[in-house]
């Protein structure tokens, strides 16, 4: 009964993936012309390229940003959402509702809140007298912090994520456990970091992993914001990989830097999952 | 509930006020999103910015509704985002109920090779894909673009499914066997009954992946197939950057989903936190 859905990840995912590493050994003409194979010299181009391991840097860095604050903003809201018990269930709802949003949406919305002149952002900043005018922080096109701001929509988008998945599993942290803590005179940073954290290791491996996966593939939400730009600040691999492939029509090099792009992700997945979730070696 | 709970009346005073400070934050940007759509459209980039608009407005919607395509582009969203979850959940059922009661090497290794297939990024899987559906004869059709999405939905939608079949005792199968049903008839009798709840979930899910995609949408559609996400994209090209238009477009095609959550919020819960906390 699984044959289906075997031949159908090997069909739509497998083969095309497949074709996709063939093609990086191959210099391609664009538009239908002739291939030539020449092993690895698309790799060694993309390698030497200052595009790729900017681009490379600059997926990390966005990937960091988002995963690291998402989790501390996630953790906060789950922590108080916990204090506060049965009565924050309305509350939990309302909080979710970004996650149903379309990501080109989001970042369309958030580059509306950020522009300088006419967006709502800087003007209540400006209102409670942190900036003197709107144009004084230029979110999205300042070149120095725009891989920040174009990961603002993602985080808003997807810590209710986090704070789900850890809500959920600190309602299966032993309240015993932290009842003697307690007694024992611990303090709440001791019993957070002590307790509370190791005993979610497993939950937080998954959480922090699909979330990491996620943000190192986001495409939609910086093009539209952004489209890579100011001055290539903001031009993630997804980005780079589509540009080379459409635009320039390079199939070759953009197969070879996609490859490159999906064997880092997979071995990024594999060390987190052992560093963070270490299975067999904790009680779940 | 544990003790996690805060009990002291001035902590728990200061918590909610917390809370709704957040949940204000976080609601903002979506409040603002409807708030501007019913602004005119000079006063959607007057400076300096309001939150509130000086009057009530529908143009913003007329003429987003107005624009070519826009209506064609919500039925072909609708159109892939249903095909797309039927596929994913014909797919998803045997092959979850399979793993779940054979419990054959084969079974939990496909559940990482699903997983690794939700590692790969669209624009991998993507060109290659656009000359398999010419050869197939379906380029730049929902059901291309559907079965494109369901690559995205279906490792999820086996992994979701699996963990709800593992909650239903094997007992519940042998019974149904013993009373002369088949494999597949205890399936569908028997088990699917039971797990409705879960397959509205998993249904859920398959939806909105293919609701909120965009970059197989922007390589697999040409006109015909074309979905809301790359018509909303494509407003800022070749219009100007017209913002009336464009928050009244993105308004309309978030507020269906908004809606669901609100309404299948426990179903919803259920199916985000089911796999992950179960660790």
């Amino acid at each position: 009964m699984m044959l289906p859905a075997v031949a159908f990840l090997a069909v739509f995912v497998g083969w095309p993936l497949v074709q996709f590493v063939r093609d990086s050994f191959y210099a391609i003409e664009p538009f239908g012309g002739g291939r030539e194979f020449i092993g690895f010299a698309n790799y060694s181009a993309a390698l030497a390229s200052d595009a790729f391991t900017g681009a490379a840097w600059r997926t990390l860095v966005y990937t960091v940003i988002v995963v690291a604050l998402e989790f501390t903003l996630g953790l906060a809201v789950a922590l108080l959402f916990s204090a506060l018990g049965d009565k924050s269930r309305i509350f939990r709802t309302i909080f979710m509702y970004p996650l149903m949003i379309a990501p080109v949406v989001a970042g369309l919305l958030w580059r509306f809140l950020l522009i300088d002149n006419f967006g709502i952002l800087n003007e209540l900043l400006r209102r409670v007298g942190i900036l003197q005018t709107t144009d004084q922080i230029q979110w999205l096109s300042n070149p120095d912090i725009a891989l920040f701001s174009v990961a603002l929509p993602d985080i808003w988008l997807t810590t209710s994520f986090i704070t789900l998945i850890l809500f959920a599993g600190l309602q299966n942290v032993p309240g015993e456990l932290l009842e003697a803590a307690r007694i024992d005179g611990a303090r709440y940073t001791t019993i957070l970091f002590r307790i509370i954290l190791p005993l979610l290791r497993p939950v937080i491996a998954v959480a922090l992993i699909i979330r990491g996966i996620d943000a190192a593939r986001a495409f939609d939400i910086i093009l539209i914001q952004t489209n890579g730009g100011p001055q290539g600040s903001t031009e993630t691999l997804s980005l780079l990989v589509y540009r080379t492939l459409v635009r320039f029509g390079d199939p070759g090099l953009a197969s070879a830097m996609g490859t490159m792009y999906l064997l880092g992700m997979l071995l990024v997945a594999v060390v987190a999952v052992y560093a963070i979730w270490r299975p067999g070696s904790d009680r779940s | 509930m544990n003790g996690l709970v805060v009990r002291g009346k001035t902590a728990r005073t200061i918590l909610w006020v917390l809370l709704a400070a957040v949940t204000l934050l976080y609601g903002f940007p979506f409040v603002y999103l409807l708030l501007t759509s019913f602004k005119t459209p000079l006063e959607t980039i007057a400076v300096p910015a309001t939150v509130f608009g000086s009057e009530f407005t529908l143009e913003n919607y007329a003429s987003a509704l107005g624009r070519e395509g826009v209506v064609a582009s919500f039925i072909n969203s609708t159109v892939t985002a249903v095909l797309s979850t039927v596929i994913s959940l014909v797919l998803a059922v045997p092959a979850a109920y399979a793993i779940t009661r054979y419990r054959t090497p084969g079974g939990q290794v496909f559940i990482l090779v699903a997983l690794v297939c939700r590692m790969v990024p669209a624009i991998v899987v993507g060109v290659p894909l656009v000359s398999l559906f010419r050869d197939l004869g379906i380029a730049d059709t929902s059901i291309a673009l559907a079965i494109a999405h369901t690559t995205l939905s279906l490792p999820l939608s086996i992994w979701l499914m699996t963990s709800f079949f593992d909650a239903v005792p094997d007992e519940l199968d042998e019974a149904a066997k013993i009373d002369g049903c088949s494999r597949l008839g205890a399936l569908r009798r028997v088990v699917l009954p039971v797990v409705s709840g879960g397959v509205a979930v998993t249904a859920i899910f398959a939806f909105l992946a293919s609701w909120n995609e965009f970059l197989f949408s922007l390589l697999l559609t040409a006109v015909r197939a074309q979905t809301t996400p790359i018509v909303i994209a494509n407003f800022q090209t070749q219009f100007g950057l017209d913002w009336g238009s464009m928050t009244a477009l993105a308004a309309l095609y978030s507020i269906p989903v908004v809606l669901l959550t609100l309404v299948l919020q426990r179903h919803i819960v259920a199916g985000l936190t089911l796999g992950a906390v179960k660790g």
